[in-house]
């Protein structure tokens, strides 16, 4: 009974009765950067609170989506992750950004990439909020070590040989989850290759992978698996485990997003004094990679009580000094040039590492923009995982299964 | 009869003892264990079965995280609330059945079991699509009509199983000197049955308690989110690491009801197990 | 033994009555209305939540309809089951759930009956060992999953440590890396939480042996192994066959396990979580539906197998009417 009278008296504080709206933002977990962020954009008009959702990206997807098939009015804002942005705006759960919202976009340097990523018809349905890319994170006395001289751009092949050879375990993102994907799309667009083309087609759209691209992208999965470089996890791994194998003494590479650089901090500090940092590897000896992009973009929901509010505190939450903020306290870098231009953020990380992150998310190949990528996503995962079972065979048997997937002849 | 036991019978029934409660206790120990290692030493990884350096932290960082203590909350709310009902109902159910002759009552059984052998995700669709078009889509009643449901087969024949074993001819006594078959259920019966509405009552919580498709289908926020469906989204402190920790400190605190209500009423549960369950 | 109890003294009532109330018919007639008016809340709601949703989900099956696709909703006839039907995926999935259900209602019924042995013949500390039974039975089966994924984990779990000089368990043995290590820590963790239940029901049965006959085998002469056999074992038919029914139907639906521990992964996703994934993950309602139906009809065809091939009487064996 004291369960219910708390519950109850809960219930009536979310209530609200106070005359000031509340806006309700649905934000990815992260070390309080969102947090922060909505504080300093709740004005005398309306407040900014958090829900959280899960880690798993296509978990905060099933969440959202299932609440806005519903028409639900209680989530005004919302952090979406790049890929299911175009499912979300065909579905026609986002409103649009209005015309000056874009324009300040613009002005504060918005990274092209980031608002391809956050574009579905021609229309700007999310607020690019950070941008996340990549990079190839090493330890300075592995390399040492193994003699490898990382101030030229290196090859998945050689990391792999490297770490064999040296008794190192390399980092990457291989679970069954959209992060392994990311990591393959990532191999194959480095290879000059992509997941799939014609995206507007929907169902339709042409499957590349098969290609030439999409084998070279097996191999090197199909190396590092069976090679003395794999972590036993390997088919379990996430980003927070390959962190942690690269920061155990086996650590050698890792590839990892932007915000692992602060994660030994506390701590392991003497990994932490180890780091160093390149572009993401090659595919190809001498063709340029296409490190992963990722990051956040705030959509404001079309069934939103409060849209026109939603609307305008979504333009606070992703000005110039909101996106610094986070940056700084989340390591989830800003999504336009003005962005970086933060001063914590320059005192944070060093100059050089804030370059790379820079010409990295330019160079990033982001997955395929196609309200299907759900299903695309969820074949690979199902084709590709567990990696120690890619073969020569696999992109070939995946393409069809995604196609057979897409026009609904094949359970997911 | 003890007396035939000859020594090896009850050396092995004291190894079998022995078994039984490592058996029962050790994963329990396990995740008290766990919940007492700090966030370090499992980022860290720890293999061994004890903390390095015990600590509370975690139970202090579960009891400080909101979207944990609402998730209690809406666990024994929804839990509470869909035991009384369902028993309320249930015992109405179950006095008909073992005491009334009337026509469909095979048909009600029949129906109870099929319904317990219901496989529940193939309703997740379907009561998804229902629950957001009545509204009841992410909150209490979504969850706690469902759970009635359920319920109600192991809450009747538990019941009816009691029902059957309390001296009728009070009833028919209370019949004679004038009153109705209502009156005499009323003032003569519920008294009698309150120890297995009780029982019954308990069985219904466990499975609310523990019930996970549903809680994770028809939830999206922690306004109606019980404690198994937020776990399983629990985010940490590092939100790339499972906080393995902070998950079996969350597991002691949703297992200490549980521990509580069998160690009170053990009795009555085994009683209500397998009442009904075996009769030869 | 209570099916014919009921209706007699209910005889017994009604011949007692005549006397007071002469009109008999009007009696019955009322009972048979006070009876359904007390069952009808009850058998109202149990519809309203499967019947009604089921004949849902017939119907949605019928047509290609996605929540984050409404437009494109379109009568397909039968297509969701032929697609469902010719998939390797649902047939895999349909092994490894049937794979569980055999093989910890095995271990389960052997593990059970060990304990009930154990606990009917203890005479000392019944109630520790009744309170310590119950605790994996109450526990929640996400706990259970949780603590056992974590003791099979491979930095924070203590069995690679504690198991290392098993020739197939190393420091580095990924228990979620292949199909049959995380079957093997699926089904422990399932085994744990369940068998108590088992036992409990086992230790019923067992109680309902009688201890004469037992004896009288004894004098006669008979071993161990006929007693058990000969003596037990048959006296405890309807108990055993009422537990593997219930347990089995529960296995065949695993879920919260397999969620919890691998997500799908490795192949190990059950029927169950098959079609949780079309439904609630890729929001395929119609594809989703016909999953349902067939998990549906999937279980009563088990339901069916089991209650003909162990000849199980469920009216008698739960004394119901």
């Amino acid at each position: 009974m004291a369960a219910l009278a708390l519950a109850s008296s809960l219930l009536a504080a979310c209530g609200g009765d106070s005359g000031t709206p509340e806006l309700v933002w649905y934000i990815n977990p992260d070390s309080g950067g969102q947090d922060a962020v909505a504080e300093k954009c709740s004005t005398d008009d309306y407040t900014i609170s958090t829900q959280v959702l899960p880690q798993d990206a296509g978990q905060q997807r099933i969440q959202l989506a299932r609440r806005l098939a519903a028409k639900d009015p209680e989530i005004d804002l919302m952090s979406l992750d790049p890929p299911f942005t175009a499912e979300f705006a065909d579905a026609g759960f986002l409103a649009e950004v209005p015309q000056d919202a874009r324009e300040q976009l613009e002005q504060q340097g918005t990274f092209q990439g980031a608002l391809d990523a956050a574009t579905w018809n021609d229309k700007l349905v999310v607020f690019p909020f950070w941008s996340n890319t990549q990079v190839l994170w090493y330890r300075k006395s592995f390399v040492e070590k193994a003699g490898i001289d990382m101030s030229q751009p290196v090859t998945w092949d050689q990391i792999i040989d490297a770490a064999s050879e040296n008794g190192g375990k390399i980092g990457v993102q291989a679970n069954k989850y959209e992060g392994y994907v990311v990591w393959i799309n990532a191999l194959v667009e480095g290879a000059g290759g992509t997941i799939l083309e014609n995206p507007e087609e929907g169902v339709d759209a042409e499957i590349t992978l098969g290609d030439e691209a999409g084998q070279k992208a097996a191999g090197i999965i199909e190396k590092l698996a069976s090679s003395e470089a794999a972590p036993a996890d390997l088919s379990v791994s996430n980003e927070g485990t390959a962190g942690s194998t690269f920061g155990s003494d086996q650590g050698s590479f890792l590839v990892n997003w932007t915000y692992i650089f602060k994660n030994y901090d506390e701590t392991a500090p003497d990994v932490a004094k180890d780091i160093g940092y390149t572009r993401y590897p090659q595919t190809v000896e001498g063709e340029e990679s296409r490190p992963p992009y990722g990051g956040i973009g705030i959509g404001v929901s079309a069934y939103s009580d409060d849209q026109e509010l939603a609307l305008e505190a979504a333009q606070c939450l992703v000005d110039p000094e909101s996106q610094g903020i986070n940056a700084d306290l989340t390591g989830n870098m800003p999504a336009s040039t003005e962005g970086y231009e933060y001063e914590a953020l320059q005192e944070t990380f060093p100059a050089d590492l804030l370059e790379l992150f820079q010409t990295s998310v330019d160079a990033a190949a982001p997955r395929t923009v196609t309200p299907y990528w759900s299903d695309v996503s969820g074949s690979i995962q199902n084709i590709w995982h567990p990696p120690r079972s890619v073969d020569d065979e696999t992109p070939e048997r995946s393409t069809t299964f995604i196609e057979d997937v897409l026009k609904g002849g094949d359970l997911l | 009869m003890a007396g035939n036991t000859s020594g090896k019978t009850a050396v092995g029934t004291w190894i079998g003892f022995a078994l039984i409660m490592l058996w029962c206790l050790f994963p329990v120990a396990w995740i008290i264990s766990l919940s007492f290692k700090s966030e370090g030493e499992t980022a860290a990884g720890s293999a061994q079965f004890l903390p390095k350096e015990p600590t509370f932290d975690n139970y202090k960082a579960i009891i400080d995280n909101p979207d944990f203590t609402r998730a209690l909350i809406n666990s024994f709310g929804i839990s509470l609330i869909a035991t009384l009902l369902s028993v309320i109902f249930a015992t109405l159910a179950a006095y008909a059945i073992a005491r009334l002759e009337f026509k469909g009552k095979r048909l009600v059984l029949s129906l109870a079991l099929a319904i317990a052998m219901f496989p529940v995700v193939a309703l997740v669709g379907p009561l998804f699509d229902m629950w957001t078009t009545f509204g009841l889509f992410n909150t209490w009643p979504g969850l706690v009509i469902p759970y009635m449901s359920f319920t109600l087969p192991l809450a009747i024949w538990t019941l009816s199983a009691f029902f059957r074993e309390i001296p009728w001819e009070m009833e028919q006594a209370a019949q004679v000197d004038g009153a109705t078959s209502w009156q005499a259920f009323r003032k003569v019966i519920v008294p009698l049955a309150a120890p297995g509405v009780f029982t019954a009552a308990i069985l219904t919580f466990f499975f609310a308690w523990n019930e996970f498709v549903l809680a994770i289908s028809l939830t999206s926020t922690t306004s109606s989110r019980t404690v198994p469906a937020q776990m399983s989204f629990f985010v940490g402190p590092d939100p790339f690491n499972p906080p393995y920790a902070q998950l079996a400190t969350a597991s002691v605190i949703v297992t200490l009801p549980v521990i509580v209500i069998v160690l009170l009423f053990q009795r009555k549960i085994v009683a209500g197990l397998t009442s009904g369950a075996v009769k030869g | 033994m209570s099916t014919a109890v009921a209706p007699e003294t209910e005889k017994s009532g009604k011949d007692h009555r005549k006397g007071s109330k002469p009109v008999v018919s009007d009696r019955t007639s009322a009972e048979n209305r006070l009876g359904l008016k007390l069952v009808a809340p009850a058998v109202v709601l149990m519809l309203l939540v499967t019947a009604y949703p089921m004949l849902q989900a017939l119907y949605l099956s019928l047509f290609r309809y996605r929540l984050t696709a409404p437009d494109d909703r379109a009568f397909v006839g039968v297509d969701n089951y032929l697609t469902i039907l010719s998939d390797d995926q649902f047939w895999l999935s349909t092994g490894t759930t049937v794979l569980i259900m055999v093989v910890t209602v095995a271990v389960e019924l052997v593990i059970g009956f060990a304990f009930a042995m154990v606990m009917h013949r203890i005479v000392f500390a019944r109630g520790l060992m009744r309170t310590s039974i119950l605790i994996p039975y109450g526990i929640i089966t996400v706990v259970s999953a949780f603590a056992w994924q974590f003791a099979f984990s491979l930095n924070n779990g203590f069995v690679n440590a504690w198991f290392s000089w098993l020739p197939w368990i190393a420091e580095d043995t990924n228990w979620f890396g292949d199909y049959w290590h995380a079957m093997f820590a699926i089904m422990v963790s399932e085994i744990w939480k369940t068998t108590p239940f088992m036992a409990l029901l086992l230790l019923a049965g067992l109680a309902q042996v009688s201890e004469d006959m037992l004896e009288a085998a004894k004098v006669d002469g008979a071993t161990w192994w006929q007693r058990l056999t000969k003596v037990i074992l048959p006296n405890m038919r309807a108990a055993i066959m009422v537990a593997v029914l219930f347990r089995a139907l529960d296995a065949y639906r695993i879920f919260d396990n397999i969620f919890v521990m691998t997500k799908g992964a490795e192949g190990t996703q059950s029927i169950s979580f098959l079609t949780y994934r079309q439904v609630i993950e890729q929001m395929q309602l119609g594809l989703g539906s016909a999953m349902s139906v067939l998990l549906f009809l999937s279980v009563l065809l088990l339901a069916w197998l089991i209650v003909k091939l162990f000849r199980v009487d469920l009216a008698q064996a739960r004394g119901e009417g």
